[in-house]
């Protein structure tokens, strides 16, 4: 959208207009992203979007008064508590604030993008400009732990309570094996039935309505498609994003990728 | 929610309407609910077409043949053979006999189908191509930088995010203000008075 933009302010007459091509996914490999107070709350808070929201002041200064959902680490610390944060390829988006917006909301930044994390975005003002704006405030102790779960996919079922179906089989749940025969004949969940992605659209007449149906295969791929098509035609459905590996005897090993 | 209430509905009359056969067919066209075949952000260059879909590639799944294509909310899922076309995707060196695994999810595609018994069929995958900018108009992300570092009114530039303001929200480049491309008409106040001045925009890169 960007070369368009320029394209259409050229023709305004502008005479030096650029194109930075590269754009957010180039620039955050190396620099933070900067956002206000106010698109912190609507953007993420509000919207429940997940994030890793940092709180870079002296433990006691936030215990003062802080943003809800903040976890505390001074910005001198953010090196040697690495650990805590999530795995680099969650990709967790990472907000830092400070008291106003300034060098230790930088320095927390700088350290997490020199070790690879991105996005990592600064807010504008910090604590101040929070509280400037009328936004909630708490006090206390801060969680000193980073909890970041990412978004399910529309239709995910947790891996826990995939296992606990597969465990016990309830008569209203119909586990939906959708990988294909070779697959299905080296061995499947007990209580499965197999039906593969291909077919499904065929095979609806085969496939209980009154049942909840909770369909896998074998990375989760071919499941969210067969989930998009049971759900299309009515059906109660969720699917397994996860891999699986199941014996000849049916035991089954579930991974998140 | 809403849209599914409306796809069971229709569900309902067309299986109601079904059971007359002689004008069925027809009128269950017009009652079947009807997905959208163009991502907002494609729509912005792009008129839907019959037989053509363009969303954001969401997953391929080469053991049954299927691509899962995302336009916007909806999700579209079409099956393929060895005749399927391919245009403007370079095949990962580990996978070359399955291009479409390097295809990144999100990436705008176009897709090209026949549909039969309500079942599609993808003849054509043609990921979207960056737009041509002159390499003289091009700057780096180091040229950048070192605008931002001097600000504003010491850099004597205006940078532009013309990524959507949900997008932008989310987080820019520092220093630059957000003017999403469809509003570019309503927001033009928002650009220098001085027509010599350096203007740079930026969105979400080439991908």
């Amino acid at each position: 959208m960007s070369p368009d933009s320029a394209r259409r302010a050229e023709k305004l007459g502008y005479t030096n207009v650029k194109v930075y091509v590269d754009g957010t996914p180039e620039w955050v490999k190396r620099n933070y992203l900067v956002l206000s107070t106010q698109f912190l709350k609507e953007a993420w808070i509000d919207k429940d979007i997940p994030h890793v929201l940092l709180d870079v002041r002296a433990a006691k200064d936030a215990e003062a008064g802080f943003i809800k959902g903040a976890v505390s680490i001074a910005a001198a610390d953010i090196e040697k508590s690495l650990a805590k944060f999530p795995p680099k390829d969650k990709k967790a988006p990472i907000m830092i604030y400070d008291q106003k917006g300034g060098d230790d909301a930088v320095k927390a930044a700088k350290a997490l993008i020199a070790v690879g994390y991105a996005p990592v975005d600064i807010v504008s003002g910090g604590f101040d400009a929070w509280k400037a704006a009328g936004f909630p405030v708490q006090t206390g102790k801060l969680a000193e732990t980073i909890v970041y779960v990412p978004k399910p996919r529309p239709g995910e079922m947790s891996i826990d309570d995939f296992a606990k179906i597969a465990k016990t089989t309830p008569a209203d749940t119909l586990i939906l094996d959708v990988r294909n025969r070779d697959e299905g004949n080296a061995g499947m969940i007990k209580g499965a039935k197999l039906v593969p992605d291909e077919e499904i659209l065929d095979r609806f007449s085969e496939i209980p309505k009154d049942k909840k149906i909770v369909a896998h295969c074998s990375t989760g791929v071919r499941a969210e498609m067969a989930y998009h098509k049971l759900k299309e035609k009515g059906y109660n459905v969720q699917f397994l994003n996860a891999k699986v590996e199941i014996n000849d005897k049916g035991e089954f090993k579930i991974e998140k990728p | 929610m809403l849209l599914k209430c409306i796809s069971t509905f229709s569900f309902a009359v067309a299986l109601t309407i079904g059971m007359f056969a002689g004008q069925a067919v027809a009128q269950e066209k017009a009652a079947a609910p009807t997905k959208p075949t163009v991502a907002k952000v494609c729509g912005n260059c792009h008129q839907p077409q019959p037989g053509t879909i363009r969303g954001n590639f969401d997953s391929v799944a080469y053991k049954t043949r299927s691509i899962q294509v995302k336009i916007d909310e909806a999700t579209e899922i079409l099956r393929f053979d060895d005749k399927l076309k391919i245009e403007n995707v370079q095949a990962l060196v580990d996978s070359p006999d399955q291009p479409l695994r390097s295809l990144k999810k999100g990436k705008e595609v176009r897709i090209d189908y026949t549909e039969k018994d309500g079942k599609k069929f993808a003849t054509l995958v043609s990921a979207k191509t960056p737009i041509k900018v002159a390499p003289e108009k091009m700057v780096k992300t180091e040229d950048v930088e070192k605008l931002v570092a001097q600000g504003p009114e010491k850099g004597k530039y205006l940078l532009i995010d013309a990524r959507p303001l949900p997008r932008f929200q989310e987080g820019g480049i520092p220093t630059a203000i957000n003017i999403p491309f469809p509003a570019f008409e309503k927001m033009k106040d928002k650009l220098p008075a001085d027509k010599a001045m350096l203007i740079i925009y930026y969105c979400a890169g080439v991908t």
